[in-house]
């Protein structure tokens, strides 16, 4: 379960599914990255999940496989990215997001669920822009 | 004459910045632009031995910096090609000797005297890395497929976004096509999903680099260049705004095999 590819475009497809060494090479660096650019102690995306599962779950019927939370870090003050598909009826959910929560490190704004921005191969330079600690 | 100021760094040492600093000048200069390379190193200067050119040096950057010489006197013209000029780093000083404001200072009178103007940055992304992009216009990114160089890529280029030095763009060193058909090496899709900066250039593994480097010769500068010096001169003829297409991996290695080995034989 990869929760950063959202983040990077996406290669063609070719040899990029096996466990080839460089895919490894890829993925780790993903992470890496994602982790030096937003400046977050390494670990924290892991137990934020967590911890937002076992308090959304308190309230709402989740599906836990299909979460994904990710650090965005093209927003100026970086972005922590929520998607949380719920169980309807028992049904198998399906991955649209039903709950997206934008958590800024400024001060809390009244919360009002943006729509969620795809990176699907637009211009991959926008996203590089960060602030640097 | 206005002079471009092209920085090349990388952040990783060993992937390639000094090589490539010291074959662009000459296939720049080949293609009669006058060019000057700079070696902002001090301390563990290397641009001149890479060039053939240690034994010329009379006066230095840090020279010019403290005002022991006008800054023409510390240039090193070269004698294969009179368009090509090198401005050695000092070897018994280190890079706090140069700041980022001497540096803006020596770009602005250069950009009057050259058409380029490389600046061969050190490793790493403190005093040494300000030096030598306080004065440029772009900035060349050498990465290496290997995972510390690129995260270290990654790191710089946000350093120079932070910067604002807009133009920046990717030259990938020391490909190797075999690992990359095996699945061993990350290829060009892979580098640039994980970059995102434009690609300049590729330059393939090649043993010459080694064997020019001993002599002192520049692997650009060979009548039949070996696969990595006819990388850099397209990469040239690119910074003058030619449209060279990037050939297929392993093509330009395969096809010099191929031709050696057939010379090899008669």
């Amino acid at each position: 379960m990869n929760f950063f590819s959202r983040f990077f475009k996406q290669s063609a497809p070719s040899i990029s599914t096996e466990e080839t060494s460089k895919n490894v090479a890829k993925e780790r660096l993903k992470l890496a990255l994602t982790y030096d650019r937003g400046g977050l102690a390494y670990g924290t995306i892991e137990q934020l999940r967590d911890e937002i599962i076992a308090v959304i779950a308190k309230h709402l019927d989740i599906s836990e496989e299909e979460i994904e939370i990710n650090f965005d870090s093209s927003a100026e003050y970086g972005k922590l990215i929520a998607s949380i598909p719920l169980r309807v009826g028992g049904q198998r959910p399906r991955p649209s997001e039903t709950s997206v929560v934008d958590a800024t490190e400024k001060p809390p704004a009244p919360a009002t669920p943006p729509a969620e921005s795809s990176t699907s191969g637009s211009a991959q330079k926008t996203s590089r822009k960060r602030r640097h600690r | 004459m206005a002079g471009h100021v092209i920085t090349v760094t990388s952040g990783k040492g060993g992937v390639g910045k000094t090589t490539f600093s010291a074959n662009v000048s000459a296939a720049l200069a080949e293609l009669g632009k006058k060019t000057i390379a700079i070696d902002t190193d001090v301390g563990l200067r290397n641009l001149d031995i890479i060039m053939g050119l240690e034994n010329r040096i009379v006066f230095d950057l840090v020279d010019v910096v403290e005002g022991r010489c006008r800054l023409p006197k510390a240039f090193i013209r070269d004698k294969r090609l009179s368009t090509l000029h090198l401005l050695p780093a000092s070897q018994n000083r280190d890079k706090t000797a140069v700041s980022p404001d001497a540096m803006q200072k020596i770009c602005t009178e250069l950009r009057s005297m050259f058409d380029f103007i490389v600046i061969d940055c050190p490793a790493g992304i403190e005093r040494g890395f300000e030096n030598a992009i306080a004065g440029a216009d772009e900035v060349i990114i050498i990465t290496t497929p290997h995972v510390s160089a690129i995260r270290d890529a990654d790191r710089v280029i946000g350093l120079l976004e932070a910067a604002e030095k807009q133009q920046i763009r990717l030259v990938v060193n020391r490909l190797q096509a075999d690992m990359v058909r095996r699945g061993d090496m990350l290829d060009i899709p892979d580098v640039m999903e994980i970059l995102a900066v434009d690609l300049l250039g590729i330059i393939p593994e090649d043993e010459y680099i080694v064997v020019s480097s001993n002599r002192g010769e520049l692997a650009a500068l060979q009548s039949t260049p070996s696969p990595a010096g006819q990388a850099y001169k397209n990469i040239a003829r690119r910074l003058l705004g030619e449209d060279v297409p990037i050939p297929p991996l392993g093509n330009s290695r395969g096809l010099f095999k191929r031709l050696a080995s057939i010379f090899k034989s008669h």
